[in-house]
């Protein structure tokens, strides 16, 4: 049951990082289907960090990994800026825009992977490894009994992801950039005609979430693939998607479905493991979380309601 | 009294338009001044132009005397010009307040470090201001649960939280019910009490005569004059507005119907699981206008969705031209002999992105000789098209191939109405056939309604305007609470008869 719980958390609070990111994309108006291409770029530029300049702290420092958590964020904000560009400045399809990106992604990091394990390290591969970030236990909560758990072997990560989701929470709702992402994603012409710029708001709120799409993915680099490999590309993008959906855009729902496909992997995969079933099941497992989005999506679908400008080109003179 | 805005050779083009031909008027401080003209004569142009939405070709604005020019909306609001759009321009997941200060907000720190967005101060503060000036608003309502008519306050509170001094208003009282109309109007006359400016877009004449000053009044992009309104009647103004002196309308003449075409038996509708419709009989002969009157959501439109096919029939029968059609697929009812002109042109009745020749041809383009074995052929739309537009005097910047989208909300109607009799069908469902539009317009679809019966079509008609119910019907049956309390021949009621059928006053 801990492990259930424990392996839950930290696949769950990674795989929210990216649906609050995509959630500032998409209350601004824009479509976001490239959160698992921003992922998966962002993981790159802090693997890269890592794999460059680690060798200059001691051993078994965590200093790269926050490095490298940082570098995932500009990466990640970076490579959004080029949905932002397409989709903003230059008015193309918003989806297919996220399709060139998250196909740019995949083949661009592989590529450069490749080519820097080759070239500079000597080592042909198609991985950085970047090996476990540490865990610990938090004082006192980790010794309640039954939920305790939620609090044992915990990433640091998981500590940097509950703020950010705070403070997206603040922001969005609270703050004078939040309400004029929100009406983007409403009725820009409002936003317009109060004198502010759809163009920037919605470029920044793009940025925003390349960097915690970049965040999330560095999470899942740092934990269960332990190091950069095109295997990044899981789904978890996807998933995110499905989640931020499935919470209706917005942030509370939304922690809760990240939770469910969450709890629903790992008790999968207790599951497969207490059965004893064959490794070659695992897929099946995995494919648990998604299994359960479907079946989800049919229930509430009905009470679903995207922004009202999600995905429309913002064209003053349109009536 | 001093000019506060002074227009000067203004011409603004849009391909193939004219829209403004080279206007010059002066606007002075404290009066209504009205804006007339039809639909598509330049009035809501030549105010986006001092809205800085659009900018002029040539031509100067003076504002208090100095020459501006208005960039954009931000650029005019800094200028104290406010306007309210006939779309409004409001965040509907948002609060009316959080509407208002947008773009203006006011910045508190929580423990004098967290910025955030001060609602509460700004709540009070609106509140003041909307009953100040005599607008009943409750600032913290949601927009999407506000109807048409406090949204509209919203924007204008929204103006006056700006401190605007010049206020636009872009045909306000086109989505308004009567009482709200004159709750409106009673508003601009505050607001003119208290020293703003108030630029008034119309085609109703009524409303400009009750509370305008002066009016200038255009037609296709010229200004024809403006004239002082206390000394102008309204017929002169509806003469300077449509260019020729109008006739009145004549009530249909007496004659006798043909054959039942149209028969509704105890028909029940209902729509997302309340029923709008209870137990509707009535029939419709050749040659007849069957008008429903009724209030405003009392199952009218939804009795006709229903005969056109776009609800289920919940109970009951609909024979068309002695056919059972009550479950029939709504293109089987168009070839059986059914035009439909629906009540919202923009999502039933056009595609708006497609060109005038596609959204005219609509109802035919499967058939020879618009396509053959399944390819359209563009010159037969084009000169289908053309042939329509002529004969319905259509409006549009580049003929056939203009985007419907792009044309007026009246010539878009034009384009349906002239679409649906085109198809010659026995049977012909108008609902709110001129809901928005200007006089011509209305004369002009009156018209082609009675020209239709003369040729021996039935007709179907809803309306919320009581008017034209009386102008058109031979026979009107009253509509209250999803049930036809009284039908008779329209020569047997009175105004005031079906005003108490309407109300339910009497069942």
């Amino acid at each position: 049951m801990d492990t259930v719980l424990i392996d839950g958390l930290s696949y769950a609070l990674p795989l929210l990082c990216i649906a609050i990111g995509g959630i500032y994309s998409e209350r601004s108006g824009i479509i976001n289907l490239a959160l698992e291409g921003l992922l998966g770029a962002g993981a790159f530029v802090g693997a890269l960090f890592v794999a460059f300049f680690g060798g200059l702290f001691a051993q078994h420092s965590s200093i790269p990994m926050y490095f490298a958590f940082l570098f995932a964020m500009i990466g990640g904000a970076v490579f959004a800026m080029l949905h932002g560009l397409l989709c903003v400045k230059f008015r193309a399809n918003q989806v297919i825009s996220c399709v060139v990106i998250n196909i740019l992604a995949i083949a661009l990091t592989g590529f450069f992977t490749r080519q820097i394990n080759s070239q500079v390290f000597n080592q042909p591969s198609d991985r950085i490894n970047l090996g476990v970030s540490i865990r610990f236990d938090i004082p006192y909560l980790s010794d309640i009994p039954f939920i305790g758990a939620a609090f044992q072997r915990v990433y640091p990560f998981q500590i940097i992801i509950i703020a950010v989701v705070i403070f997206s929470w603040y922001l969005l709702y609270k703050t004078r950039f939040g309400m004029r992402i929100r009406a983007c994603g409403d009725n820009p012409h409002a936003v317009d005609g109060a004198g502010i710029s759809v163009a920037k708001t919605r470029f920044i709120a793009v940025m925003i979430s390349g960097a915690l799409a970049g965040l999330g993915g560095m999470s899942y680099a740092y934990s269960i693939a332990a190091s950069f490999s095109p295997g990044i590309y899981m789904g978890a993008g996807f998933l995110a998607i499905a989640a931020l959906i499935f919470g209706n855009w917005r942030i509370m729902p939304t922690v809760g479905a990240c939770l469910l496909f969450g709890f629903a992997r790992s008790g999968g995969q207790r599951l497969a493991h207490i059965l004893e079933l064959p490794v070659s099941f695992s897929d099946l497992i995995i494919m648990l979380p998604y299994v359960v989005t479907l079946l989800l999506l049919i229930f509430f679908s009905k009470s679903n309601r995207a922004p009202r400008a999600l995905g429309e080109i913002y064209d003053k003179g349109k009536r | 009294m001093e000019n506060i805005i002074e227009i000067k050779n203004i011409t603004k083009c849009f391909p193939g338009i004219i829209a403004n031909n080279n206007i010059s008027l002066e606007i002075r401080r404290g009066e209504i001044y009205a804006l007339l003209g039809e639909n598509g004569a330049g009035k809501s142009t030549l105010m986006n132009l001092l809205f800085g939405l659009y900018e002029p070709d040539s031509g100067q604005i003076f504002l208090r005397g100095e020459p501006v020019n208005i960039s954009s909306p931000a650029f005019a609001s800094s200028l104290s010009i406010g306007m309210v759009h006939q779309h409004f321009r409001l965040v509907e997941e948002f609060t009316i307040a959080e509407n208002i200060v947008l773009g203006t907000e006011t910045i508190k720190r929580f423990l004098g470090i967290l910025p955030y967005v001060d609602m509460k101060t700004v709540s009070k503060k609106i509140s003041e201001l909307s009953k100040s000036y005599g607008l009943d608003v409750d600032p913290d309502m949601k927009v999407s649960q506000a109807s048409v008519s406090v949204r509209q306050r919203a924007e204008i509170l929204k103006m006056l939280y700006r401190e605007a001094e010049i206020l636009i208003f872009d045909e306000p009282t086109a989505m308004l019910a009567p009482q709200e109309i004159d709750y409106l109007l009673q508003i601009m006359k505050n607001l003119r009490e208290q020293g703003k400016t108030i630029i008034l877009i119309t085609h109703k004449l009524n409303e400009v005569k009750h509370i305008a000053d002066r009016c200038g009044i255009l037609n296709r992009g010229n200004l024809v004059g403006v004239y002082d309104v206390a000394d102008t009647s309204v017929e002169k103004m509806a003469a300077y507005m449509v260019g020729r002196e109008l006739e009145d309308e004549k009530p249909p003449s007496k004659h006798d119907f043909g054959e039942v075409i149209l028969d509704v038996k105890n028909l029940s509708v209902s729509k997302q699981g309340t029923s709008c419709v209870n137990d509707v009989s009535f029939c419709v002969r050749a040659g007849e206008v069957f008008a429903v009157a009724g209030v405003d959501g009392n199952g009218q439109i939804e009795l006709a969705d229903a005969i056109f096919g776009l609800l289920e029939a919940t109970g009951g029968s609909i024979t068309l031209l002695g056919q059972d059609i009550t479950n029939a697929a709504t293109r089987e009812r168009v070839e059986t002999g059914m035009s439909y002109v629906p009540e919202d042109r923009h999502s039933v009745g056009l595609i708006l992105d497609f060109l005038l020749q596609q959204n005219l041809a609509l109802r035919r383009y499967y058939q020879k000789p618009f396509s053959k074995h399944g390819i359209l052929n563009d010159s037969i739309f084009e000169s289908f098209a053309d042939g329509l537009i002529d004969k319905y005097d259509i409006r549009c910047g580049r003929g056939a191939v203009t985007v419907t989208r792009s044309m007026s909300g009246g010539n878009q109607q034009k384009a349906i109405v002239a679409r649906e009799i085109e198809k010659d069908s026995k049977l012909m469902i108008f609902v709110q056939p001129t809901r928005g539009l200007d006089i011509g317009a209305i004369r002009a679809i009156h018209e082609h309604i009675m020209n239709v019966r003369a040729e021996g079509h039935a007709i179907f008609l809803i309306s919320m305007e009581l008017d034209e119910i009386t102008v058109l019907a031979d026979t009107i049956g009253v509509m209250y609470e999803g049930r036809i309390n009284r039908i008779a021949p329209a020569s047997e009621l009175t105004t005031d008869e079906i005003g108490e059928y309407m109300m339910g006053v009497k069942t």
